[in-house]
C-alpha cells in the first residue's frame, strides 16, 4: 500500500487493497488459520483444552501419526505414496517388542534370551523399517510399477508378518528402558513430544537446506527433467522410500513403548491419517509441492479434533463424519489459494 | 481389471478344489474367523486346532473375515466350493449373517455360528458361544456394587456398529439405569486397541469429569485406560474393569493394576463349536445351541484363571 493510492484514491482503492492484502494473508497461510479457528473453538468449548497438560496431550496423541506424516510429507512430494507404513509399525512394534521384553515375565516370546541393551530393539526396529522402505523403493524405482501398488503390497505383507511373528498375539511387559521411549519425560516434557519435535525439525532442514531436499522436490516436479539434469532419480527414490520405513519404524517404537507391549493390530490405519495430516497441510498429490511445517499442523489440526471432540462428549459415529467433513473442508479452503496462484 | 480379478478368483479356487480332491474320507470343516488380529479368536482358534489334532481325522481350514460381514460372505461362498462338509462362521455382525446362512442351507452345508449370535438362526444353523449382553451386565453389576450404587461412568468401546460393541454396552446400561446415582457420563471408541483406549481415557482425564469407573468392551482398552490413569496419579480414584481375562490383564490384576475383568471361555467356545460342527459333519445329532457362561474375574479369584 503506497502513499498516493491512500490520499488520492480515496477510502475506495484503500478498502481494496487491504482486502487484497488480507486475501493474500489467508491465502498463503490458509492452513495455520483453520488450526487457530479449530484451537478458539475448541478453548471456548471446554476449559481444560487450553492448559499445557491438555497440549502436550494432543502431541504425544499424534506422535506415531505425525512421524509417519513426516516422512509420507517426503514421499508424496516426489509424487509417491506410502500406503504401508501403518502395517510397517506393527511389524516393527512386535520385533522390537520381542527384544525388549522384562525377563521375569511368563509369556516371554524368547525364554532363554537374556537382558539385552535398550540400543538392540531399538536397532532392530528401525533396521527392520528401513528394510521395508527399501523394498518398497526398490519396486517404485526399480520396476516402475505405481508406488500404490508396491506400498499397497507392502501393506499386506508386512501386517502379516507381523501376525506371523507374534502368532497373532500382543508381545508384553517391556522394560522399563524402553517403556521410557513412550512413557519417559525430559524436564517435564513427554519424550515422544521431543522425538517428534527433533525429527520435524531434522526433516525440515533435510527438506530444505540439503541437496536431497533439492533434489526431492525436482524429482517431484518434473522427473524427466531432474533425470536430464542428471540427478540419480531412482536412488533418491530408494533413499525416500527407506526414510518414510524408518519414520514408521519409530512411530511404532514409541507406540508399543507408550502402551508396553508390541501388537501385531497395531497402527490399523494410520497410513490413511498420516496421509491426511499431509494433505492437509498442503502437500500436493501430483508433486512438488509440500513442507513440513504444514505437515506438522496438519497433524495437530488431527490431534485438535480427536482429542477436543473427546472432550466435549461427541459421539463416536459423530466423530467420524465430523472428521471426515473438516478434512476435506480443510484441503478446499487450502487449495484456493494454489488455484489462484496458478 | 475385473477380467484380473475374475481370473485370480477362478485359478484361486481351482487350486483350492484341486487341494480338495483327494477324497481320504477325513472330514474338512472351513472356519470364518472375525478378525485374526483379535487376541481372543485367537485363542478359540488355538482350542479347536487342539479339539481337531485329538479328533484326528479332521482337517480345518481358517480364514479371516476381517471384520467384514461381505469378505466372510465370500469365504464361505469359497467352503462351500470347495465342498466342506461343515462350517464354522464367526460372524462380524450378527444382523447381518442371513446371507450367509442362505448359501449355507442352499448348498445343504451345516454352518455352526461361534461366539456372536445371529439374529436368526433357521434349521441347518447352529449356535455355539455366549451372550455378549450378559458380559456387559456382569460388568455393571460388579461396579455398581464396588461403588455402592453411585457415580458416573465412562464406557470405552470396540468398533463402532459391532456386534459385542454395541451388546456389551447395552449390557452396562441395562444395569446401571436401575441405580439413580449412576450413569454412563461418557461413551467414546477404542476399536479394540490399547493404545486408542488410552488416548480415550487421557482425554477423559483432561476433561476434568468425577468419573467414579471405566468401564471397557475388552481388556486392551481397559489396561490402556489403567496406563493413562497411573500416568496422572489418579488410579487409586478410579476402577477400571474390561472383558476377556486375557494373559496381559492377567497380569495387570496380579500387580493390582486392573480391577476386574469378565472371562470368556475361548477354549470352551472353540472346541465347543468343533465338535457340533464335527458331530454335524458325522450326521450324528448335536444341540441347537450351545451356551458358554460369562464369568466375573475379581482379585479375589483371578489365580483360577491363570
Amino acid at each position: 500500500m503506497s502513499n498516493p493510492a491512500l490520499s488520492t484514491g480515496g477510502q475506495h482503492l484503500s478498502t481494496d487493497e487491504k482486502k487484497v492484502l488480507i486475501k493474500s494473508i489467508i491465502s498463503k497461510y490458509g492452513i495455520y488459520f483453520v488450526f487457530l479457528g479449530l484451537v478458539l473453538f475448541m478453548s471456548i468449548m471446554h476449559p481444560a483444552f487450553l492448559t499445557v497438560n491438555n497440549i502436550l496431550n494432543i502431541i504425544r496423541q499424534v506422535t506415531s501419526i505425525g512421524l509417519i506424516a513426516l516422512g509420507v510429507t517426503i514421499i508424496i512430494i516426489t509424487r509417491g505414496i506410502d500406503l504401508s507404513s501403518g502395517s510397517v509399525l506393527a511389524l516393527v512394534s512386535v520385533i522390537a517388542a520381542s527384544l525388549a521384553q522384562n525377563p521375569d515375565w511368563g509369556a516371554r516370546m524368547y525364554p532363554a534370551l537374556p537382558m539385552l541393551p535398550i540400543v538392540v530393539p531399538i536397532v532392530v526396529g528401525l533396521a527392520i523399517g528401513a528394510l521395508c522402505g527399501g523394498i518398497n523403493g526398490f519396486f517404485v524405482a526399480k520396476t516402475g510399477i505405481p508406488p500404490f501398488i508396491a506400498t499397497l503390497g507392502m501393506m499386506i505383507v508386512a501386517r502379516g508378518a507381523a501376525m506371523i511373528y507374534s502368532d497373532g498375539r500382543p508381545v508384553s511387559s517391556l522394560t522399563p528402558e524402553y517403556n521410557f521411549i513412550g512413557q519417559g519425560e525430559i524436564l517435564g516434557i513427554p519424550f515422544p513430544v521431543i522425538l517428534f519435535a527433533i525429527m520435524a525439525v531434522l526433516c525440515y532442514i533435510l527438506l530444505n537446506h540439503t541437496r536431497f531436499g533439492k533434489y526431492v522436490y525436482a524429482i517431484g516436479g518434473n522427473e524427466q527433467a531432474a533425470h536430464v539434469s542428471g540427478i540419480n532419480v531412482g536412488k533418491y527414490k530408494i533413499l525416500v522410500y527407506i526414510l518414510g520405513g524408518v519414520m514408521s519404524a519409530l512411530a511404532a517404537l514409541v507406540l508399543s513403548a507408550r502402551i508396553s507391549s508390541g501388537q501385531p493390530g497395531l497402527g490399523n490405519m494410520f497410513e490413511l491419517d498420516a496421509i491426511a495430516a499431509a494433505t492437509i497441510g498442503g502437500v500436493s498429490h501430483s508433486g512438488g509441492i509440500g513442507t513440513i511445517q504444514g505437515t506438522v499442523v496438519g497433524a495437530l489440526i488431527i490431534g485438535v479434533l480427536n482429542n477436543g471432540l473427546d472432550l466435549l462428549n461427541v459421539s463416536a459415529y459423530w466423530q467420524m463424519v465430523i472428521k471426515g467433513v473438516i478434512i476435506v473442508a480443510a484441503v478446499v479452503f487450502d487449495m484456493r489459494k494454489n488455484a489462484r496462484k496458478s | 481389471m475385473k477380467k484380473l480379478t475374475k481370473m485370480l478368483l477362478v485359478s484361486s479356487m481351482a487350486i483350492l478344489a484341486g487341494c480338495g480332491q483327494k477324497d481320504d474320507g477325513r472330514i474338512k470343516i472351513g472356519a470364518s474367523f472375525c478378525a485374526f488380529n483379535d487376541t481372543f479368536q485367537m485363542y478359540m482358534k488355538d482350542a479347536m486346532d487342539a479339539k481337531a489334532a485329538e479328533l484326528g481325522d479332521v482337517d480345518v481350514v481358517y480364514t479371516d473375515g476381517k471384520e467384514d460381514i461381505t469378505i466372510q460372505l465370500s469365504q464361505v461362498e469359497n467352503f462351500i466350493a470347495q465342498g466342506m462338509d461343515s462350517m464354522i462362521v464367526c460372524p462380524t455382525n450378527g444382523d447381518a449373517a442371513k446371507s450367509i446362512s442362505d448359501a449355507a442351507i442352499k448348498a445343504g452345508i451345516s454352518i455352526v455360528y461361534l461366539n456372536r449370535m445371529p439374529t436368526e438362526l433357521p434349521d441347518g444353523t447352529y449356535y455355539v458361544g455366549s451372550d455378549e449382553r450378559t458380559a456387559g451386565q456382569i460388568q455393571g453389576k460388579y461396579i455398581a456394587e464396588q461403588l455402592q450404587g453411585k457415580g458416573q461412568v465412562g464406557v470405552i468401546m470396540g468398533i463402532p456398529g459391532l456386534d459385542n460393541t454395541v451388546k456389551r454396552t447395552e449390557g452396562v446400561k441395562d444395569i446401571l439405569k436401575d441405580h439413580p446415582e449412576m450413569a454412563v457420563t461418557r461413551e467414546q471408541t477404542g476399536r479394540w486397541m490399547r493404545d486408542l483406549g488410552m488416548s480415550v481415557a487421557e482425554n477423559w482425564i483432561t476433561s476434568g469429569d468425577n468419573m467414579a469407573a471405566i468401564i471397557a468392551n475388552n481388556d486392551d482398552m481397559a489396561l490402556g485406560a489403567v496406563a493413562a490413569l497411573e500416568a496422572s496419579n489418579m488410579k487409586d480414584n478410579v476402577l477400571v474393569m474390561g472383558i476377556d481375562a486375557t494373559p496381559d490383564a492377567l497380569a495387570f490384576m496380579k500387580d493390582g493394576r486392573l480391577d476386574a475383568t469378565v472371562f470368556q471361555d475361548p477354549v470352551g467356545q472353540g472346541a465347543g463349536s468343533l465338535m457340533v460342527a464335527y458331530n454335524l459333519a458325522k450326521k450324528q445329532p448335536v444341540e441347537k445351541e450351545t451356551w458358554i457362561p460369562f464369568e466375573l474375574v475379581t482379585p479375589e479369584n483371578y489365580k483360577d484363571y491363570l
